[in-house]
């Protein structure tokens, strides 16, 4: 083989285009991450301590976690038996089912919180009389903590649904419980020894994702008034230099742990959620 | 001077040697088929004609003119893929006429020219559908008649039927066939079934880990295999040790029973020399003919009923062999157990070198 | 309740009875309250006046009021940019790794790093930002101290349009090279191989069969892209405080009861964007839909 046919494989574009979109990713990480160091030079990571210092971060931190956690649960508990029950028992709902995962992608948060809010703020009463059923949700603090689970919950919908969804295609669900079926298991075995354990990457692959966009959300968090990390460091931004870029460049490494994890759980597929 | 000439053609990647010194001239008009098991070199080899790898050493020639080193655009060779390998976003008619349009030829005569191949693969009812609306067998024909269309010097075809069903392999080889007689190309074919080969090539070349054991007409490869590897791969064979006894008269003995071949380099060998006695199933009878220079005796063992193939397990000396016989509802059977002679010509009887084969009478399953 | 046996639906089995739909109550049940609802009651009172009555005013001064105009043509402006150039952006970066030619190390970190880029937006993102862009930021600086090159005197400014297109593609590119990597492998070998047996070169097999089976993913992506960045709210509001009037900015100061003579303007402005996300996502799916049957 000649050197000309051999310059002509070399991907030369390939790798401008690759070192291109690698310095845009990175540049305003590593800028980032300097400015969180440059407070004080005799002690780089004085930003990073004064934030962890600060109770109002554990405080609101803890708590995101804490939603993440309630999210990913409440979501997992009603998801995965419809999911479930769609492919062995009712796939006429498949196409409904489908569809209203995609409409979160038509209803994005700020959107939501507005009609959220609009609906909860007003007293919970019983259609056509004057009885009221329930105080406005809006109005105390454990009525908030439901919305914005509930919030949360919709705005993962749609990817912790495919995710368990693709996982019990790859596992031929059907098969499995036919196998469980005919050694005698009712239906509450199935879903916990069988179903469940066989998803696990799935149900993990889910998990992240809702966990990286519950801890940096801000609108359903702002809007709601919940003590959430996402107020918390907009906050935080206007009165404070460093602290908030230290925290920044902490999310992003959560975030990138978060989707490492994924990438290993599933083999190398990416996810991605939409912007907030 | 052959038309296509592959010289001295090897191919590494990296430490591997996938083909080594493969040499074959190909007449005009000629269909070659290219037959082994897979990682044998085959696909690899076609490939080099078609100009998708490039060899490590070794030239190809086309017409006298040396293309080694063409582009594969340049080459004008008609290739047909396993998968296909349709543009999706393209009817069938356009499909075909792809070449015509990147050659600049003109709307009439492209659309002259695609009529004329879609009424040569009988496709006139679905000249305007996608692939996607099509069957494999239907893509295939369509992928033929694409690249007929430029009126290549040379048609390969790498494994074409493996992805069909087994009815529409059947008539779609004797379909491709029948163009390619017609139109007088020159085809190289490979594929990994032996029947498709035999059925429908001029010319058989047998591969084995990247060399070429034997080429020849189906006619020679299936009768006068030369090696243990053709033997085995092209049709079932029985295989078992013996013993020369006589070079000059052909003589050698397995288990104590003497056969005798007419093997052409036998009286090279010397008394002692162990080898491989190899007989295909079909060439033992029962009846007594006065020409059958083989005579032995044998106890039946087990008799399986194939359909028209009766396959009758026997044993010889120590060796169980296969013997088959046309199914025949008389056909006065022996018993299993029963003592009885069957014969042989002694031009069944193969002394053929090499490895790649199981002992006993399981060697060489068809297929 | 625990022993009854879950029966597998084979196909051809009678029409399912009430019971089953029963399996998926909770789901439709939760979609209703907390999805539905919210989105009629905007729907419903985008259609009211104060006085309750129903009215088209609310939905006619959507067209008519300027700032919302301006609103809905910023928003436009901005998503239709982003889809643009983060498309055209994450489509090259997609193909460097896939038909391009690099080692595939180099492709699995990409798609890490893509996942990453496109959760990280919101307020993080918007910092990161001021910190490599803003007056004091790091590529400021060195603009400055080594090329003697002062960007925010030729008229940048991080918080403006300009900038704030530049951080939404941060998100952008990357949810464009997750769609088109996966697209780009769907490229068969054997179509340019057999496009160049044919005798095409390279330019040829990329115009006449690359490029057309690609369209319809690229396009698709690009739509979503313009769908993201509509909807994006708190990565603006983060980093221009609501200076920058998109649509997303406007309804967030109406939810905070911002003065407006009419609140159902508020109700319009959220359901004409409802609208134009709608289309944007039956879009998407129809040439998604396309691109499946293409490459059955």
């Amino acid at each position: 083989m000649n050197l000309m046919s051999r310059f002509r494989r070399f991907p030369f574009w390939s790798w401008i285009w690759f070192i291109l979109g690698a310095l845009y990713f990175i540049l305003p990480l590593l800028a980032t991450f300097e400015f969180s160091l440059s407070w004080d030079p005799e002690v780089p990571f004085k930003a990073y301590q004064r934030a962890f210092e600060d109770n109002d971060f554990w405080e609101t931190f803890i708590f995101s976690n804490v939603l993440a956690l309630a999210t990913i649960i409440v979501s997992i508990i009603l998801i995965v038996p419809t999911a479930y029950w769609i492919r062995l028992r009712l796939p006429e709902a498949r196409r409904m089912v489908e569809f209203i995962t995609l409409m979160p992608f038509v209803v994005p948060a700020i959107i939501l919180v507005f009609g959220l809010i609009r609906i909860y703020s007003s007293p919970i009463t019983v259609p056509f009389t004057d009885l009221q059923l329930m105080q406005p949700l809006t109005n105390f603090k454990a009525g908030t903590n439901v919305l914005i689970v509930a919030g949360y919950m919709v705005l993962a919908m749609p990817y912790m649904y495919r995710s368990v969804d693709t996982g019990m295609r790859t596992v031929d669900i059907r098969t499995l419980t036919e196998a469980a079926q005919s050694l005698g298991a009712n239906w509450f075995t199935i879903i916990t020894r069988i179903i469940l354990p066989n998803i696990r990457a799935a149900l993990l692959s889910g998990a992240l994702l809702t966990f990286a966009i519950v801890v940096g959300e801000v609108t359903l968090a702002s809007f709601l008034g919940v003590n959430a990390f996402g107020p918390y460091l907009f906050l935080l931004g206007q009165h404070r230099a460093y602290e908030p870029a230290a925290l920044s460049f902490i999310s992003f490494l959560l975030t990138w742990l978060a989707m490492g994890l994924i990438q290993l759980a599933t083999g190398g597929q990416g996810q991605a959620a939409g912007a907030h | 001077m052959a038309y296509l000439s592959i010289e001295n053609v090897t191919k590494q990647f990296g430490d591997a040697v996938v083909v080594d010194n493969f040499n074959l001239g190909i007449e005009k008009g000629e269909f070659v088929s290219f037959l082994g098991p897979s990682g044998c070199g085959k696909t690899t080899t076609l490939r080099m004609v078609a100009g998708f790898e490039i060899p490590t050493s070794g030239k190809i020639k086309l017409g006298g003119a040396d293309i080694t080193d063409k582009a594969p655009n340049q080459r004008n060779v008609g290739m047909i893929f396993q998968s296909y390998a349709l543009f999706p976003n393209m009817t069938a008619a356009q499909n075909i006429g792809f070449g015509l349009a990147v050659r600049k030829m003109n709307a009439e005569e492209i659309k002259q020219r695609v009529d004329e191949m879609v009424g040569l693969i009988n496709l006139e009812d679905h000249a305007n559908k996608y692939p996607y609306q099509l069957s494999g067998g239907q893509q295939q024909r369509v992928s033929l008649a694409r690249a007929l269309a430029i009126r290549p010097e040379v048609l390969l075809l790498d494994e074409p039927l493996s992805a069909l069903d087994a009815k529409i392999r059947v008539s779609l080889r004797a379909e491709i066939r029948a163009i390619q007689k017609r139109l007088g190309i020159t085809a190289i074919f490979v594929t990994h079934d032996q029947e498709e080969a035999l059925s429908i090539s001029d010319r058989i070349a047998v591969m084995n880990a990247g060399e070429m054991e034997q080429v020849g007409t189906p006619f020679e490869i299936y009768n006068f295999p030369k090696t243990q590897f053709v033997a085995n791969f092209v049709g079932s064979l029985n295989n078992a040790d013996a013993e020369v006894v006589d070079p000059d008269n052909g003589i050698l003995a397995m288990d104590g029973v003497h056969f005798k071949t007419a093997e052409k380099e036998f009286t090279r060998r010397r008394k002692g020399d162990k080898v491989k006695i190899s007989v295909r199933p079909e060439r033992f009878s029962f009846a007594a003919e006065p020409m059958k220079d083989n005579v032995v005796d044998c106890i039946i063992e087990n008799i399986t009923f194939l359909g028209s193939v009766v396959r009758i397990q026997i044993s010889i000396g120590n060796t169980k062999f296969n013997m088959d016989t046309f199914n025949n509802p008389f056909l006065d059977l022996p018993a299993i157990g029963a003592k009885e002679q069957v014969m042989c010509s002694k031009e069944a009887v193969l002394v053929l070198s090499g490895e790649e084969t199981p002992q006993g009478y399981l060697a060489g399953v068809a297929g | 309740m625990a022993q009854t046996a879950v029966t597998v639906k084979g196909s051809g089995a009678a029409p399912t009875n009430w019971r089953a739909w029963l399996g998926v109550a909770p789901f439709f049940l939760f979609a209703i309250l907390f999805l539905f609802l919210p989105s009629l009651r905007l729907f419903t009172a985008s259609f009211t006046n104060s006085s309750g009555n129903f009215t088209l005013e609310n939905v006619i001064q959507l067209f008519s009021e300027p700032f919302i105009v301006n609103a809905y043509k910023l928003s436009i402006q901005i998503s239709a940019v982003t889809a643009l150039g983060g498309g055209i952006l994450g489509f090259l970066l997609a193909y460097s790794v896939t038909v391009g030619g690099l080692p595939s190390s180099l492709r699995s970190v990409l798609i890490t790093f893509s996942g990453v880029a496109s959760n990280f937006a919101g307020v993080p993102l918007a910092f990161a930002f001021v910190a490599t862009l803003g007056r004091q930021g790091f590529i400021t600086h060195i603009l400055r101290d080594y090329l003697n090159i002062n960007i925010y005197d030729t008229g940048f400014n991080l918080y403006s349009f300009a900038g704030l297109s530049l951080v939404y593609m941060y998100f952008q590119f990357p949810l464009m090279v997750l769609i088109m990597a996966p697209a780009l492998d769907g490229l068969k070998r054997e179509w340019r191989e057999a496009a160049e047996n044919l005798g095409a070169s390279t330019t040829q097999y990329w115009l006449k069969v690359a490029m057309p089976v690609l369209l319809p993913s690229i396009l698709g992506a690009m739509i979503l892209l313009f769908g993201n960045a509509f909807g994006a709210y708190a990565t603006a509001y983060a980093l221009t405080g609501g200076r920058i009037g998109i649509v997303t900015i406007q309804i967030g100061a109406q939810i905070r009861g911002d003065v407006l003579y009419n609140p159902g303007l508020g109700y319009a402005m959220a359901i004409g964007m409802v609208a134009i996300m709608a289309v944007s996502l039956a879009g998407y799916s129809w040439l998604q839909a396309k691109t499946e049957r293409w490459l059955r």
